[in-house]
């Protein structure tokens, strides 16, 4: 029985292991791949790992930058300043009012809490032709602003999905202990009822900030001109300006992909916790 | 005013404070141009008549001139089969996946969270990361497939008509996996325990006790795990637009690219919100019967 038991862990184990071997190649090839030199990625034999071990595929884009504009490093920077900025402002927009929907009972917070749920629903095809219009009269495309505020509208409606219940859960004592002590309504959520929340707050960055590092949508509309382009939009671009260099276009994507593999690494826990309260999907 | 001043308690007030600016900001980006793309889909603005001043009225014009087109009924019916086919592998494979991770071994928790990985890359990398494997010069999965003998030359996955539309759906199963599992994990982990114990001592065998107690305490995780995917896999945009561009012809041309073609490609933007409608008139279907499911206890508490 004890070796049956042990049999069936092994297996379990060989098993998984070939799992994810299979599930994660496609990024392993990625990231050898852009190490490679572009004949080495032609040759009739594939090989597993690089045997001329290059940066070309990432030094090559240096000098590319200002006439061309398909910079790695140009369009990592707008990317960041995009993503942290719409990450920022969901959370300052959206925390305070999913503490406001858990603690008040405010007229129509009903309503709106089913708005949210809709919103989050919704594709972006739904708002990019009428957004357009409306920042083009605003004459804000070809900003940041424009993918930004964008952005924010996935960020938003999710954040109030995953922290409202979270509010609810923390014990109201709380704050009325904090009032008793000299807090206002106001100084209470900052000072108390913030910092003990901070996993879902977490959650809440973590994800606002990766709905906006992964858009193209938005930022392929609304950005036109290439030295303000976002690395999403960039990599688009790049196939169509110079086609099948593969090393290149890896070497964008493992640019692109970096800051999620750290975010997965140090905070995965809460990955897995937004994930399943709030059930989304980039 | 007054009167409607003092039905305002205190901490009305206050709470609204804390939420209005959250929903002036997603009424006037969201909100409003659902409205202004409703409106827009009965004007005949392009291009021209935008630069003119001279877009006017046309009432349900752009609906019916769209299904004059073909594409639209064959984006409509693409959408579909992108979503079903995506949805009903993904689902089988995240659930085996969710039982098999669910078991008691050592690699079951670093692995299941390592798998992660392929749904958080951004879907743009994606699609460009399995054009690069799947070509047919260079491509390591044609590599692989014939040196298996599987196939017995390398196929031109994205550009043949015929396998552009299965090797998209491929793609959103390799992403959607994890989303699956990781959800039917958690509902699997909420089955108690002794239920088992209980079925094992009465004599069910494993089968047994997957259908008479798994299926049936999962049905509520299961119900929202298969409709979510289906909003989200309705939506779709970048893996399409990036990996084939809605091509070869129309093969692959789903709702969401259609509608970006006609506004950006072609600058109608009046038939790209007419198009992007008909998505959200799809959805709307698909949402309502998502929170009649969930039911209002889950929403509201």
């Amino acid at each position: 029985m004890q070796k049956k038991r042990t049999y069936r862990k092994i297996i379990l184990n060989v098993v998984a292991i070939i799992v994810a071997i299979i599930m994660l190649f496609p990024v392993y090839w990625m990231i050898i791949s852009s190490f490679k030199p572009n004949a080495e990625i032609f040759a009739a034999v594939p090989t597993f790992f690089p045997h001329t071990f290059t940066f070309d595929a990432y030094t090559s884009q240096v000098g590319a930058s200002a006439n061309t504009g398909s910079n790695i490093y140009r369009s990592f920077i707008n990317s960041v300043i995009i993503a942290v900025s719409a990450m920022f402002l969901s959370c300052v927009l959206a925390i305070p009012a999913s503490y406001g929907l858990a603690r008040f009972r405010i007229k129509g917070s009903r309503t709106f809490i089913l708005l949210f749920l809709i919103t989050q629903m919704l594709p972006a095809t739904l708002t990019l032709t009428p957004l357009y219009l409306i920042y083009n009269r605003l004459g804000m495309i070809d900003t940041y602003f424009a993918p930004m505020l964008s952005d924010m509208t996935i960020g938003i409606p999710f954040v109030i999905l995953i922290l409202r219940p979270y509010f609810l859960s923390l014990p109201k004592e709380l704050e009325d202990s904090a009032k008793i002590d000299g807090c206002t309504t106001f100084t209470a959520f900052t000072r108390i009822m913030l910092p003990i929340s901070y996993p879902g707050v977490i959650t809440c960055a973590v994800f606002s900030f990766l709905f906006a590092w992964g858009d193209l949508a938005y930022s392929l509309t609304f950005v036109t001109s290439e030295n303000m382009r976002s690395m999403t939009a960039g990599i688009y671009n790049f196939i169509g300006k110079y086609g099948i260099q593969w090393n290149c276009i890896m070497a964008y994507g493992t640019v692109i992909t970096l800051p999620v593999l750290i975010i997965f690494i140090f905070l995965q826990k809460y990955i897995v916790s937004g994930l399943t309260s709030g059930a989304v999907k980039g | 005013m007054a009167k409607n001043k003092k039905k305002l308690s205190k901490g009305n007030r206050v709470g609204y404070a804390f939420v209005l600016p959250a929903l002036i900001f997603m009424l006037a980006l969201v909100g409003f141009p659902i409205i202004y793309n409703f409106v827009l889909s009965f004007y005949n603005m392009d291009v021209m008549t935008m630069g003119q001043h001279t877009e006017k009225f046309i009432g349900f014009q752009n609906y019916t001139d769209l299904f004059q087109v073909p594409t639209t009924k064959t984006s409509i019916i693409n959408t579909i089969v992108f979503t079903v086919g995506s949805i009903v592998f993904q689902f089988i494979l995240g659930f085996l996946l969710a039982i098999l991770f669910h078991q008691d071994f050592k690699l079951a928790k670093p692995l299941r969270g390592v798998l992660l990985i392929s749904w958080m890359i951004p879907v743009t990398v994606t699609a460009l990361l399995f054009k690069f494997m799947l070509s047919s010069s260079g491509g390591v999965i044609n590599t692989i497939l014939v040196y298996l003998h599987i196939i017995p030359k390398p196929l031109d996955f994205l550009v043949s008509s015929d396998l552009a539309m299965p090797s998209v759906i491929g793609i959103n199963i390799w992403i959607g996996i994890p989303f699956n599992m990781v959800l039917l994990t958690t509902g699997l982990s909420n089955i108690p325990e002794s239920y088992y114990e209980a079925a094992a001592i009465d004599g069910a065998n494993a089968v047994q006790r997957f259908f008479k107690i798994t299926l049936p305490l999962m049905k509520a995780s299961m119900l929202s795990v298969i409709i979510l995917g289906v909003i989200y896999t309705f939506k779709v945009f970048d893996l399409i637009w990036v990996g084939t561009g809605g091509g070869p012809v129309d093969a692959t041309e789903v709702l969401s690219t259609y509608a970006y073609r006609l506004s950006f490609t072609q600058y109608s933007f009046s038939k790209g919100a007419a198009t992007a409608n008909i998505l959200f008139v799809m959805l709307l279907v698909v949402g309502i019967i998502y929170i009649k499911l969930i039911g209002k206890d889950e929403v509201m508490n």
